[in-house]
């Protein structure tokens, strides 16, 4: 009895994966009572496609930033092993954000440069609250806002929306190899990233360890309204740079390990260099008298033009019953004088048989970089770079967060979260000159934000 | 010694598995525990009893109130079958295309005219000719939870139901615990892994001599183990030897198939299957495991 040369030497190869959808057409959940819904990985198997969409709200403390993002996406998993995944983010961000300048016992005047025509409402402008001037010199318009006495300057006004693109392809090249490749591009009014990885897996122990190694290339462009500021140039509101763009380069290199098979670990080391243009050129750093605090003028930050990360992060997974205990520490260093610590701890929590409630705590450290500072003396040189970002500053903040979802039935997952982010200031306090100690220079924010969304199984 | 009495243990200063043994399929069973947990096994190893008496129960032939018999009493109207069976039935679909026909479960009325009793009684022409009608799962009409069999025809899983409850048992206990485990129902049989000292599990190959008791050993650490072939079944005329394969397609044994045909295979279910349509190939037996690139010993 001849085979047909179509199927011959094939017939084990295709067996294999009829017998496979046989077991998971007649899975377990059927011989043993279920425990819960959350328990067996068997949502994201081979033969199933999610669509996810959900919306989150963001807000910080002070009138200072709010934002909506939806975001939407969906993964097919392919019966051969293969994955594909597309992913789509808007955000639509609002209010004020602190800029660098620190704040005075009188009223302080900043000018920026605007468009000819503007009005209160007009949101796509991104500019309102202030006054328009005309420079007497170039006759160009110029807008001059006004921080109130003792309190943290913002830029006031701003608006931005964004919207970005995420996708990835993995293939299963053999039973114990898989090839993800991603590109992901972000655009928004005054500044846009694309990027590009591919990394690879390796399966080795019976599917017990796995390795894996990747690179990413991602370019931005910085295209700031109205111009780009010369660092250390005068806050005057004239500028004459145009597009500004920064190159990264990373690479990881990953080893998960299960150690039983209720506990896994992980562990990633990562490099990144990036060099370009990494200034914010919103920013502005306050140079003030040495004995009296006030304020003489402002100048634009500056910041080097590379910057090169490292990172290591280890994780832990361990199951005991329905019950998961996620633990995690990461360490970070890097060329500007930047050292971080972050540890997470989280626990998932089965309720009844459709649900989940996961609390989770983080805790983060950092030091600051080496440039930063509250303000500048008028009489001292000009160091190389300075900066007075408040995210460049030594702080700690801790988040609390709370996770919980439903499944409806077995092709619908309700999710929601909600977390609440509060930095505080690590070390010294900064004081201004003079005796005006009583003025808070740190800018840490405090932050809520709350997600829902759904996911769809078929 | 804890609960039942078909848990037995062996002392000796090498730690030997312990083992879980009853009867179902009309085969000898046991599962073993590489772990000194009397009551696990116990408790484990009557799961794995209840589960094995819930697929005879439901799709033994024998059994006159079975799922499956069922069915074959339909007489040509469509049977409601639920998802575990209708699965089963899409497997048994597959592989008779995959196998271009020489897997097919319709094929057993055949046995109606062929006993290998070792007897020279080799049925006429005429009688495969009359049964070959009723034989062709391409004439069952599978709808979407139904099955529909015209008058006369039967399905059974003879080839597909000891490893099936193999499978299902393995996977079901490797669930519950970490202990390494081996499940063999009759021959057919599967590892949850290596043993616990990271040793392979040793089987020994049942000779097809009669004054021979094993051939071999076989050494596994992972995965399942079929044997097809039986040298006690054949039919002697003339000369010629019949053995007990029977091709679906002409209704008469396959010429030169070996003697006994042992598969590994990370399934019993795939091993079982792929053990079947070896033995089938006849004298292309190893021809045919060679392109498929199986670890098999053929015996012939």
């Amino acid at each position: 009895m001849q085979l047909s040369n179509r199927n011959k030497g094939r017939i084990g190869a295709t067996l294999c994966l009829v017998t496979a959808n046989l077991f998971s057409t007649t899975g377990l959940v059927q011989a043993q009572e279920v425990q819960n819904a959350f328990d067996e990985p068997a949502t994201n198997g081979p033969g199933n496609i999610i669509m996810d969409g959900a919306v989150m709200y963001y807000r910080e403390n002070n009138s200072r930033i709010q934002a909506i993002e939806p975001m939407a996406s969906y993964t097919d998993y392919a019966d051969n092993g293969d994955i594909f995944s597309i992913k789509l983010t808007a955000d639509s961000l609002s209010g004020a954000s602190p800029f660098g300048a620190t704040p005075w016992i009188a009223p302080q005047n900043f000018l920026s440069p605007t468009s000819v025509t503007i009005s209160g409402d007009d949101g796509s402008t991104g500019a309102s609250g202030g006054v328009v001037v005309t420079d007497p010199v170039t006759q160009m318009k110029i807008l001059q806002t006004t921080a109130k006495a003792n309190e943290l300057p913002l830029n006031p006004g701003f608006q931005d929306t964004r919207g970005a693109a995420n996708l990835s392809y993995t293939k299963a090249l053999a039973s114990r190899t898989r090839v993800t490749f991603n590109l992901n591009g972000s655009i928004e009014r005054d500044y846009q990233s694309y990027s590009g990885g591919a990394s690879i897996a390796q399966d080795f122990n019976n599917k017990t360890t796995t390795i894996s190694v990747g690179v990413n290339y991602q370019h931005d462009l910085s295209k700031r309204l109205y111009g780009t500021p010369t660092p250390f140039a005068v806050m005057t509101g004239v500028f004459t740079d145009g597009t500004k763009s920064e190159n990264i380069v990373s690479a990881t290199a990953g080893i998960t390990q299960v150690i039983t098979r209720n506990w896994l670990v992980q562990l990633n080391y990562s490099y990144e260099r990036a060099t370009g243009y990494q200034n914010n050129p919103y920013k502005v750093i306050s140079v003030l008298d040495p004995v009296t605090g006030a304020p003489q003028r402002y100048l634009y930050e500056a910041r080097p033009d590379k910057r090169t990360r490292n990172a290591v992060y280890i994780g832990s997974k361990l199951a005991v019953g329905s019950f998961v205990t996620n633990l995690s520490a990461r360490y970070y260093h890097d060329s500007w004088g930047i050292n971080s610590i972050t540890a997470n701890a989280s626990e998932h929590i089965p309720i009844g048989t459709r649900g989940y409630i996961e609390p989770g705590v983080r805790y983060y450290h950092q030091s600051s970089a080496d440039f930063f500072n509250y303000f500048l003396l008028s009489n001292a040189a000009l160091p190389q770079f300075a900066s007075a970002d408040n995210r460049l500053d030594k702080f700690n903040a801790i988040t609390a967060s709370i996770k919980g979802g439903y499944m409806l039935n077995d092709q619908i997952e309700l999710y929601a979260m909600a977390d609440y982010y509060s930095q505080t200031k690590a070390g010294t306090k900064g004081l201004l000159p003079g005796n005006n100690g009583s003025l808070n220079l740190f800018a840490g924010v405090k932050a809520i934000s709350v997600m829902t969304g759904v996911k769809y199984r078929f | 010694m804890v609960g039942s009495d078909r848990l037995s243990e062996v002392m000796t200063t090498i730690a030997k598995p312990l083992k879980y043994q009853f009867k179902a399929m009309n085969s000898p069973c046991e599962v073993q525990f590489d772990c000194n947990d009397a009551a696990l096994a116990g408790e484990l190893g009557r799961l794995a009893e209840a589960e094995a008496a819930r697929i005879e129960t439901k799709y033994s032939r024998y059994k006159e109130d079975s799922l499956l018999s069922r069915v074959n009493r339909s007489n040509g109207r469509p049977v409601p079958v639920d998802t575990e069976m209708m699965a089963l039935l899409t497997y048994a679909d597959n592989c008779y295309r995959l196998s271009e026909g020489l897997f097919d479960i319709t094929s057993g009325v055949l046995r109606r005219i062929w006993r290998f009793d070792g007897s020279n009684k080799v049925p006429e022409d005429h009688e495969i000719a009359a049964l070959l009608p009723l034989i062709g799962w391409d004439r069952v009409v599978l709808g979407p939870d139904n099955i529909t069999l015209a008058p006369g025809m039967e399905i059974d899983f003879g080839g597909l139901g000891k490893e099936y409850a193999v499978d299902r048992v393995l996977m079901m206990l490797a669930a519950k615990t970490d202990v390494r485990i081996l499940v063999n129902f009759g021959g057919d049989l599967r590892v949850s892994g290596p043993r616990n000292d990271g040793s392979p599990w040793r089987i020994s190959i049942e000779s097809v001599e009669e004054n021979r008791k094993t051939e071999g050993m076989i050494a596994i650490s992972s995965g399942a183990l079929t044997t097809s072939g039986d040298a006690r079944r054949f039919l002697l005329r003339d000369g010629v030897r019949y053995g007990h394969i029977l091709n679906p397609l002409t209704g008469r044994p396959v010429m030169g198939a070996p003697r006994s045909v042992t598969i590994a295979a990370p399934t019993c279910l795939e091993a079982g299957i792929m053990s079947t349509l070896a033995m089938a190939k006849g004298r292309d037996a190893e021809e045919f495991l060679r392109d498929e690139k199986l670890a098999a010993w053929v015996l012939r």
